[in-house]
């Protein structure tokens, strides 16, 4: 049902400010969201500074120096770190992107950094994504036949392969759906732009033989319908992929079956 | 639409359903079809009120009276009765669920019926029968 504030033990507290390295002369303030289960204390934002004279650029490398040189307990997923994995994606200076490539010369003043938004936390920049990676196993994320396996492998023309750019990339990190306010409120039905973006992905692989099947698995009024382009998705997405215009295809499929 | 159990097994599952689906694409194609329609005859109505600013109640029923007019204006009613129908279903989703759900579609079907054959027909008396 509607609520329209958090609730009191969701609320957002002022925490601990941690104490400035000595000797350090160029200084970042980190403004820090934490949140441990355990306690049972509410979340908080504990402020910190990194030393930028003994840090790499990136927010990733400001997170690690704190994690290694001023609080352990700060707790974040982190792996490739080059854009890779979709690891270390949390909202940073209020926009989802990944804490690897996002430079913290990017932002002005202080660097506010939050878990993504509406999912529930583990712990401090730790989202509890298995909603999500249910969803991406509901659109069956890998090419089905109906023909008997060739004896090599499945051959795709270099035009038909061309299709998939703008849509392989997609590292599942979930930066687009959790901007989604659609994905907010509807979360366990919509499926959401990351999810319709990898069932387009094998929607139109000319490899794949269920496209029928799969179309039929996606009508559904909350599963795709959701979607009222927003475009936030497309804003948020920080390898530059556009899953609006993925959803608004999947669309455009529904609607020219129907009328075949 | 049902009231039902979601478990991250049902999410997973490709063939979970959480509205009428074989209706879903139809509904979408109902409200971008109505929407588009309602822009052109919007237009027309923006000429009719223009046209009438000042006019007293003989000139509205002659103008509204006119089929060329009139029969649009219909027209546009009932396919503003489909678009809030298409409209109000969206927001009811987001928002409700079983019964509740079931009821508040009810009456808002009701309401789109009443006043779009309401309006529809008051318009046709103007351009039929004066």
């Amino acid at each position: 049902m509607v609520e329209l504030r958090l609730p009191k033990n969701s609320q957002i507290r002022t925490g601990k400010t941690w104490p400035k390295p000595a000797g350090a002369t160029r200084l970042r303030e980190f403004k820090i969201y934490r949140y441990d289960p355990d306690t049972g204390d509410n979340p908080r934002t504990d402020t910190y500074f990194v030393d930028l004279d003994d840090c790499g650029p990136m927010v990733l490398d400001g997170l690690l120096w704190i994690k290694n040189k001023v609080d352990p307990t700060l707790t974040l997923r982190r792996s490739c770190r080059e854009g890779i994995c979709g690891s270390c994606s949390m909202n940073i200076d209020g926009l989802n992107t990944l804490a690897c490539t996002k430079g913290m010369s990017e932002i002005s003043g202080t660097i506010a950094i939050y878990p993504l938004p509406h999912m529930p936390v583990i712990k401090d920049l730790v989202p509890d994504l298995s909603t999500f990676y249910a969803q991406h196993r509901s659109v069956e994320p890998w090419l089905k036949t109906t023909d008997a396996a060739p004896d090599k492998e499945w051959l795709q023309s270099r035009a038909d392969r061309e299709k998939l750019d703008g849509l392989y990339e997609c590292i599942l990190c979930a930066c687009c759906s959790t901007s989604c306010p659609s994905y907010w409120w509807n979360g366990e039905k919509y499926l959401g732009p990351a999810v319709l973006l990898q069932a387009y992905r094998w929607l139109i692989d000319s490899r794949d033989q269920t496209t029928s099947e799969r179309l039929d698995n996606l009508e559904d009024p909350f599963k795709l319908y959701r979607c009222h382009t927003i475009m936030n998705c497309s804003k948020a997405c920080p390898k530059g992929l556009n899953p609006a215009k993925a959803i608004a295809e999947i669309k455009k499929m529904m609607i020219e079956r129907k009328a075949a | 639409m049902r009231e039902q159990l979601i478990t991250k097994d049902t999410i997973a599952d490709p063939r979970t359903r959480y509205g009428a689906a074989k209706a879903s694409t139809r509904h979408f194609m109902t409200q971008r079809v109505t929407g588009a329609i309602n822009i052109v005859f919007l237009l027309l109505l923006l000429f009719v009120v223009v046209r009438l600013a000042g006019a007293d109640r003989a000139g509205a029923v002659a103008l509204i009276g006119t089929p060329w007019i009139g029969l649009p204006l219909a027209l546009l009613i009932v396919n503003v009765a489909i678009h809030i129908r298409n409209g109000m279903r969206d927001v009811l989703e987001d928002y409700f669920a079983g019964s509740t759900y079931t009821l508040l579609m009810t009456l808002t079907t009701l309401f789109s019926v009443v006043v779009g054959a309401l309006g529809a027909l008051c318009v046709l008396k103007l351009v039929f029968w004066g």
